[in-house]
């Protein structure tokens, strides 16, 4: 194999409920701020939560075309990104894509299916774009887009590409709100993750667009790196398909996995962005494998589904831009919705914004299917 | 950058079975037959009576794929990717839950369906039923050739990243609902993708990434995942 290149983050846009930029997610979650409001795009009276945090001032799905609420989400997100070079590789990061497009289509209404299946996606966003290739998506659950993250760095890595762009989203629609509701993962108030009385998760949407980059190419375009994606790793849990292993084996695989490949010692990671959803035996696996890795030290640990809720295939790609915005600012941001932190977590997550020491940050993303991805980023402003 | 092929395995209208096995392989648009336990386990399993037909489907040709590499059995868990190309997905299984879901304003909606909505839980599955501890995920591609899913597989081991991979695809075809236009094969297929050779298996032979991205089976280019199985069984048989 040639030798390795640096992976850069050169770009990162986000849209969620605390804005349409990552500087205004950042600061409103420097400050604590949720955007978790009560659902309003359709009835939610009849299930276990009727919390969301909805992107504001987006188009309501269904009307009289049946178009998907996935669209207008994707035009914030174009609105704010910059242009890609034409020979661009595409990975998007989805789990549902349009599926509120099914609901009138099952009422047997017509509906505008454009975007309902994952695999239309890299389609549609490949030729507003104007890339010569279409792509693919990338659906592993709520490690979607941190798989897409891994795969982009790996090609770049190899040489196999110098420009990747991952494009991740997810809505907030009735199918994926009642299916939540019926396993009684919903919390009855905005969720609390890490919390000793958490109960379960609050659901959001959101989009993220990360441009990488080999180092070399950046340096052409006189593009400066956000931070670097110097390690990733994934596993399985092969325990079960919806709850995660308690012992947090599948997790401990990733993070060393990741590790091993940034060659990089537990000792050196600064911060955690945990998946932190804020349901017991999520949370709860998640201090096991922290615990697992890193041992007794103290070292900052958030999650910010608190403040954005749970975003399913567009999470991890959203916390990667998080991250390096925190790698960039020298400090993590408080876990908005926790109030007791539970006994494991006394020491890592704070209410409060942390200092980050060090110049490494370490996030993670685990879904259903038993799937964890750990991907660790340097700060951009080292060579 | 190459990686040998070890297994392979199908669930489609025309049969079912593994490479090394005598039966049929034809990728079809016919509607598939119900996937009956005992014709692919010997022994009862419970999983597979809840599980909806697309996570049959995969999990089964998965079994066939792993069986014909003599990797079915392992008394430990094995560091074992998988990736899978679908257009469609559980897109099926999505159109239950949503009538599920619709009577009574979602209250009756079923969570064990909704378990299945996401096209990655039959990998899952193969996970648990096989110890396989790797990577898991899937790959939508605009077309349904499956070669950018064969393409990340070649990838991850080529880049050290993986040992084995599983790769295939997986789909039930194009569901009633959405019209006929744009139907493609309802089936599964799967390969078993090493590294490096083992003593006393038997290998269909070696997939070489060439440049611009292609694929190369034994020297010749590859278009897609049923030309790659046909050509297999070409050398095997």
């Amino acid at each position: 194999m040639s030798r390795s290149q640096p992976v850069w983050l050169t770009e990162a846009v986000t849209v969620t409920a605390l804005g349409d930029s990552l500087q205004q997610l950042w600061d409103r979650l420097m400050a604590g701020r949720s955007g978790i409001r009560e659902v309003e795009h359709f009835p939610v009276d009849q299930y276990a939560s009727r919390w969301a945090a909805a992107v504001p001032g987006l188009t309501p799905s269904g009307g009289r075309t049946g178009r998907s609420r996935l669209h207008p989400l994707l035009e914030r997100l174009f609105d704010s990104m910059p242009a890609a070079d034409a020979d661009t590789v595409l990975f998007t990061a989805t789990t549902k894509a349009g599926i509120d497009s099914l609901e009138p289509l099952c009422r047997g209404q017509a509906a505008d299916t454009t975007g309902m299946v994952p695999s239309d996606v890299p389609r549609l966003i490949s030729r507003r774009l104007g890339l010569t290739a279409e792509g693919v998506n990338i659906n592993a659950a709520c490690a979607s887009s941190t798989i897409a993250v891994a795969k982009a760095a790996s090609l770049i890595r190899t040489g196999r590409a110098s420009s990747v762009l991952v494009c991740c989203m997810d809505v907030i629609t009735d199918f994926v709100f009642s299916g939540f509701s019926a396993l009684q993962a919903l919390s009855r108030q905005p969720c609390r993750p890490f919390d000793r009385d958490r109960s379960g998760l609050t659901l959001g949407e959101g989009a993220a667009a990360l441009q990488f980059m080999s180092a070399e190419r950046a340096a052409g375009r006189n593009r400066k790196p956000l931070a670097a994606v110097v390690g990733w790793g994934m596993s399985n849990d092969a325990t079960h398909i919806t709850a995660p292993a308690r012992d947090g084996c599948g997790l401990i695989r990733a993070i060393e996995k990741a590790l091993h490949l940034s060659q990089l010692d537990p000792g050196q990671i600064g911060a955690v962005s945990a998946h932190g959803t804020g349901t017991v035996y999520n949370d709860a696996m998640e201090l096991t494998a922290i615990r697992h890795v890193f041992g007794d030290r103290s070292l900052p640990v958030y999650s910010v589904k608190g403040a954005i809720g749970h975003t399913l295939g567009a999470a991890g790609g959203i916390e990667v831009a998080l991250a390096a915005k925190a790698l960039a600012e020298g400090m993590v941001p408080p876990t908005v919705g926790l109030l007791h932190p539970e006994p494991e977590a006394e020491s890592l997550v704070s209410t409060r914004a942390q200092n980050l020491s060090g110049s490494t940050l370490l996030t993670t993303n685990s879904g259903f299917g038993g799937i964890n991805a750990a991907i660790v980023l340097k700060s951009g402003s080292l060579p | 950058m190459s990686a040998l092929i070890s297994g392979l395995g199908w669930v489609t209208a025309a049969g079912m079975g593994g490479g090394k096995s005598l039966c049929p392989f034809a990728m079809t648009t016919d509607r598939l037959p119900p996937i009956d336990r005992k014709a692919v386990f010997d022994q009862p399993y419970k999983n597979f009576g809840r599980m909806d037909e697309y996570s049959r489907l995969g999990l089964a040709a998965i079994a066939f794929a792993l069986r014909d590499a003599g990797l079915e059995q392992s008394a430990a868990q094995r560091d074992i990717g998988l990736v899978a190309q679908t257009e469609y997905g559980c897109l099926w299984t999505d159109i239950d839950y949503y009538n599920s879901a619709l009577p009574d304003r979602g209250t009756m909606a079923s969570p064990n369906l909704f378990a299945y909505t996401l096209p990655n839980c039959f990998m899952g599955e193969a996970a648990i039923r096989f110890g396989l501890t790797g990577d898991s995920y899937i790959v939508n591609e605009p077309s349904a050739s499956g070669m950018a899913a064969l393409g990340l597989a070649v990838e991850e081991i080529a880049a050290g990243e993986a040992q084995t991979m599983i790769c295939g695809r997986c789909d039930l075809g194009r569901p009633p609902l959405l019209g006929s236009s744009g139907q493609v094969a309802a089936g599964a297929l799967f390969f078993v993708l090493e590294n490096a050779p083992v003593a006393q298996r038997s290998y269909y032979g070696t997939l070489e990434r060439a440049a611009h991205g292609q694929i190369l089976f034994e020297d010749e280019r590859i278009s897609d995942l049923t030309a790659l199985a046909r050509r297999c069984l070409q050398i095997k048989r």
